[in-house]
């Protein structure tokens, strides 16, 4: 019931954001709040790695990036941009089902698997910085060095290349998407595997005593947080264009942030988060004489300090507690 | 007839120390056996081995005479094999009921699997504690969870390590009251070190001293052999060991 519920709430209000947004937003405004869908998608993908699999992976922004980069490439080499989807969400997938493999049957320890994953959206990021020139294309698509591919084409219908779709229909896809994956990664948790994938998070040994093959589950978890990165990554290549700095080390870093702030073991917390805080970032921006950075930083402290648990489980605690207390009198009387 | 475990000249070395030495073991279907010795006598890492938690050195493991020598601890819990550990090794953020559920893996019915669940809390009288976070109980209720995890499944043979570790003396009379009650349906190996538990057991035992098998016979026997007494007591233990040699 309750699942059933969480659902419909979450599609009620992505359905009124597509509804209301795009008539009150200007423009630029309506990118923007597509840029934090996209974001939101990603922040959902380390929920589920990080706050479900209990796999801390500094390397989100690895898939996201790849992601990013294989929808602008096969894009433009295929003209129409809808095969480009899968490919964006298929590119990451398998690279996170390679680097998986290696490390979880590996029995590659926690510590060193952050390390691991930083280190491949570092290597990504040398890389990518370094393909100026024209002997760095793929097919049609240069891939632009540091400059990035400007030329990212947007989504259109498909099978009409001609005509690409305006923002509020790009906006419209993000917000679905998001309520797709929320709406996939509810029934992951409610299904058996998500089921095991918690338990092998509190207890891998237990879960292996009891015959579970965690390598296998991890993987697969792995996987799908890779493919879901991969997809945010597609959404915000639409909105701005692929660059190197889908792979910085300032997105790996924040991902990871806006999954503390929002709640660690939650999927709405996360996803507000990244809403949040990307609102707050942007809005800092305009500030004069004043670094966004520095503002980001007092409130992963403050939130670190108060909420430590996230503001989401924070919040579900206060409203148990409120409701707790004005229910007592009423028992009494 | 064949062995349900046995294990063949297994041997676990840790670059200089041979922490079991050559251990040969024959556990029959249905039997108790009990695994004792002092403090590193071997009993730990031969745990380990029989659990896929490290891999031995030399020698093999033998599951009702095929050889599962190596094999990851999820193989060896699937081909029937329960473990429970020495410090209660549980899943803190769930429940006891889901806990339980999930031991019963090859059960994919929800309904069916939450019934045996619940009937398995019955039968070791905790059932009160279903819907409990297991993070939240005492030691004693958490040993319970944890033995129900191991039994859900209805394994061949259960692996106990050091079950009594950390309980008063009426507590460990009441676990070998449990244990020879499970004892019915289950083969079971016990590694343990306290005599009184072993005694209440009452059943063949292995003695381990310094990674080899001192030797092995009823629990009386055992109890009255002049080298187990000094491998306990500290006494002449280098004698014991020229005899053996």
């Amino acid at each position: 019931m309750k699942f059933l519920i969480e659902i419909a709430g979450a599609s009620v209000v992505v359905i009124a954001a597509i509804l209301v947004l795009p008539r009150f937003l200007e423009l630029f405004a309506l990118i923007n709040a597509t840029v934090y869908i996209s974001m939101a998608v990603l922040a959902l993908s380390l929920a589920l790695v990080w706050g479900f699999g209990g796999i801390l992976c500094f390397g989100q922004a690895a898939f996201f990036g790849l992601g990013g980069y294989s929808y602008a490439v096969a894009a433009i080499n295929f003209g129409d941009t809808t095969y480009a989807i899968p490919v964006a969400i298929a590119v990451p997938a398998l690279m996170a089902a390679a680097l998986g493999y290696v490390m979880f049957y590996g029995r590659i320890s926690d510590v060193y698997m952050g390390a691991i994953t930083l280190t491949l959206t570092l290597i990504l990021f040398n890389f990518v910085n370094s393909t100026a020139g024209d002997q760095w294309r793929i097919g049609a698509a240069p891939l632009g060095g540091f400059n990035g591919i400007p030329s990212t084409p947007p989504l259109n219908l498909p099978g009409d290349p001609g005509n690409p779709l305006p923002p509020e229909s790009i906006f419209a896809i993000a917000a679905i998407s998001l309520l797709l994956c929320y709406i996939l990664a509810k029934f992951i948790l409610r299904a058996r595997f998500g089921r095991v994938i918690v338990a092998i998070r509190e207890n891998e040994r237990r879960a292996e005593l009891l015959g579970y093959d965690a390598r296998a589950y991890k993987l697969g978890i792995f996987v799908i947080g890779g493919a879901m990165a991969g997809l945010s990554g597609m959404l915000f290549a639409n909105c701005v264009f692929v660059s190197p700095t889908m792979f910085s080390l300032f997105y790996s870093g924040q991902i990871i942030i806006w999954v503390m702030v929002g709640g660690l073991g939650t999927l709405v917390g996360p996803v507000i988060g990244a809403i949040l805080l990307n609102f707050f970032t942007t809005w800092a921006g305009t500030l004069p004489d004043i670094n966004p950075s520095l503002i980001l930083g007092a409130i992963l402290m403050l939130a670190v300090l108060v909420v430590p648990r996230g503001v989401l489980p924070s919040l579900t605690t206060l409203l148990g507690r409120l409701r707790g207390a004005g229910d007592a009198p009423g028992d009494a009387a | 007839m064949t062995a349900l475990l046995a294990t063949e000249h297994l041997t676990m070395r840790f670059g200089g120390v041979v922490a079991v030495d050559d251990v040969d073991l024959n556990v029959a279907d249905g039997e108790l056996r009990c695994l004792i010795g002092p403090n590193g006598a071997g009993k730990s890492t031969l745990f380990k081995c029989l659990t896929g938690q490290i891999k031995p050195s030399a020698g093999r493991i033998l599951w009702r005479g095929r050889d599962i020598t190596g094999l990851e601890s999820f193989e060896i819990a699937r081909l029937g094999v329960g473990i429970k550990t020495q410090v209660p090794s549980l899943f803190d953020g769930l429940t006891v009921l889901e806990s339980v559920r999930l031991a019963l893996r090859r059960e994919a019915r929800e309904r069916v699997a939450r019934a045996r669940a619940m009937a398995t809390l019955e039968q070791l009288g905790i059932a009160d504690l279903a819907q409990h976070a297991t993070a939240l109980l005492a030691h004693g209720q958490r040993q319970l969870v944890e033995l129900a995890m191991v039994v859900a499944p209805a394994p061949d043979l259960i692996i106990l390590d050091e079950p009594t570790a950390g309980m008063s003396a009426e507590e460990t009379a009441r676990a070998a009251h449990v244990i020879r009650a499970l004892n019915a349906s289950h083969a079971i190996i016990v590694v343990e070190h306290d005599m009184p538990f072993i005694r209440a057991i009452a059943k063949k035992v292995t003695v381990l001293h310094q990674g080899r098998v001192l030797m092995e016979d009823d629990v009386a026997s055992v109890l009255a052999d002049r080298r187990v007494q000094d491998v306990y007591l500290g006494k002449a233990a280098d004698a014991s060991l020229k005899v053996i040699a």
